[in-house]
């Protein structure tokens, strides 16, 4: 009895310590299962935080590739241009307010190899009606760092004012000089094919030329005088004989001085008849003869121009006197120091065949520059011939003119 | 008189092709080493001196990097500038905008 006593009692000791060596046991194990719940959750976190910042980079390495779209593609787009409103008061009229022009350039570029350029131009008629056309359109072959190959419709490369001054964000006045417009003795724009390009000299001094050859321009009689030469850029040479020409400038950078000399030879033929039935008498000679410069001392802004077009005698033509077609300008600008104004005066003179058309004028002008390329104008022009009539009248020009 | 004056410009008229006939064998007078990336100060300069022969100049931030390449190929026609010209306008400008 009292062994089966003992027996029970060391039974019961072992079982109470196996008890106590399992609950340390247990509780090991619990902290160790703790442990391991936490490390879990940290790494869920982690694993959240990785996914998150894996999510950031795909974004950025989408925006990256995006922005690298943008800066270096083969093919660039750009929408450039200028714009411009304003009202026009002319002497013994009633003023009006007018939309002077909308004109969107369009750039598509091919690496640096080529570009197209477009220029459209929309305008509003007197009577309300809008009227689109295209000023210039052309692709450009940069052929080398010197020559570059233009083809298509063109802006005249003879003179400066023509294709370089007649945005009306940089022409400081608000008007073409008289002769500088359309159709009259600057040639305005021709279909051909160009070369032009520049040269660097090693006096840092530069010189830049254009070449082309093109249909030239057409004559417009009335009766048996000629009343017009049209020179939009004829998509049609109907003289048979192609017009060449071109523009030679040097540029001094040390003494911020230009100057041009251009040219053209062709012929040119009287068309009568209406579109498509157009019908083109015997070609006769035709020339462009100007010269042109820009200089800027002690922050006056300079520039004058000289163009010249005639065509001769022809006897068997309608009308067949010869005939010349004169202008120039001078003009001077000053930008006031430390303010955004700016004087302009301009005098110029056009000559025609037909003196009632004729005109001598001086302009002067006061412009608030909102921005460089944003330009508040008025003008004042005194127009003069004592045969012309209206096309000789004062006018007073308010603009507003936007390069974009 | 006004007949000498045509001359003269028919003779210079051939003088110029012939230049520029040249220049597509790239002799001309190229003293200028080709640097395809630009160079800022020389673009500056470019910049500085060229823009104004017609109009204001205009902010370099008014553009972005690509539009200020268009533009520039544009005024590389318009007023007659270099290849390396160019390149140099557009390094500056892009650099400062």
């Amino acid at each position: 009895m009292k062994t089966k006593l003992t027996s029970l009692a060391c039974f019961i000791g072992l079982a109470i310590s196996s008890n106590t060596m399992a609950q340390t046991e247990i509780e090991k194990l619990r902290s160790e299962v703790d442990a391991l719940n936490k490390k879990a959750q940290e790494w869920e976190a982690y694993q959240s935080v990785k996914q998150k910042m894996e999510q950031d980079v795909s974004l950025l390495n989408d925006k990256a590739k995006e922005w690298e779209e943008w800066k270096a593609p083969k093919t660039l787009v750009h929408l450039a241009g200028f714009a411009d409103v304003g009202y026009t008061d002319r002497q013994d009229q009633t003023g009006s307010f007018s939309f002077g022009g909308f004109s969107p350039i369009f750039h598509y570029q091919f690496a640096d190899q080529f570009m197209l350029e477009a220029e459209l131009e929309f305008e509003i008629t007197e009577a309300g009606k809008s009227e689109a056309s295209i000023g210039y359109l052309t692709i450009d072959w940069f052929v080398n760092d010197y020559v570059a190959l233009v083809a298509g419709k063109f802006l005249s490369p003879l003179g400066q004012f023509r294709q370089n001054i007649h945005p009306s964000w940089i022409n400081k006045l608000a008007s073409a000089p008289t002769g500088f417009g359309h159709d009259q003795a600057a040639p305005n724009a021709d279909v051909g094919f160009m070369a032009r390009g520049g040269y660097l000299m090693q006096s840092n001094n530069s010189f830049n030329y254009a070449l082309y050859i093109a249909n030239g321009p057409t004559l417009e009689a009335d009766g048996s005088e000629i009343d017009m030469i049209e020179t939009p850029g004829l998509g049609k040479d109907g003289d048979g004989s192609k017009t060449v020409g071109g523009r030679f400038g040097m540029f001094f950078p040390d003494s911020k001085f230009e100057f041009g000399l251009s040219f053209a030879t062709g012929k040119v033929s009287v068309r009568s008849g209406t579109s498509p039935n157009y019908s083109y008498d015997a070609s006769r000679s035709y020339d462009v003869a100007g010269a042109d410069f820009n200089w800027r001392p002690a922050g006056i802004d300079l520039r004058g121009e000289f163009i010249q077009q005639e065509y001769g005698a022809e006897s068997s033509s309608v009308a067949p006197d010869s005939g010349q077609w004169q202008a120039w300008y001078l003009q001077a600008a000053y930008r006031f120091s430390g303010t955004n104004w700016e004087a302009v005066a301009r005098i110029g003179e056009y000559d025609t065949p037909t003196n009632s058309k004729d005109v001598e004028q001086i302009t002067l002008g006061a412009n608030y520059l909102f921005a460089t390329n944003l330009v508040g104008k008025l003008s004042y022009e005194f127009n003069d011939n004592p045969n012309a009539g209206l096309t000789a009248a004062d006018r007073v020009l308010v603009q507003l003119a936007y390069g974009f | 008189m006004k007949t000498n004056l045509f001359k003269v410009y028919k003779t210079g008229l051939a003088s110029l092709t012939v230049i520029v006939g040249l220049s597509f064998l790239n002799t001309g007078f190229a003293e200028e080493k080709a640097d395809t990336k630009g160079d800022f100060a020389r673009g500056a300069k470019t910049w500085v001196e060229n823009c104004v022969r017609c109009h204001n100049v205009r902010d370099p931030k008014e553009l972005r990097d690509d539009q200020w390449i268009t533009t520039s190929f544009h005024m590389r026609i318009r007023a007659g500038l270099t290849g390396q010209q160019t390149r140099d306008v557009i390094k500056f400008l892009q650099s400062s905008n």
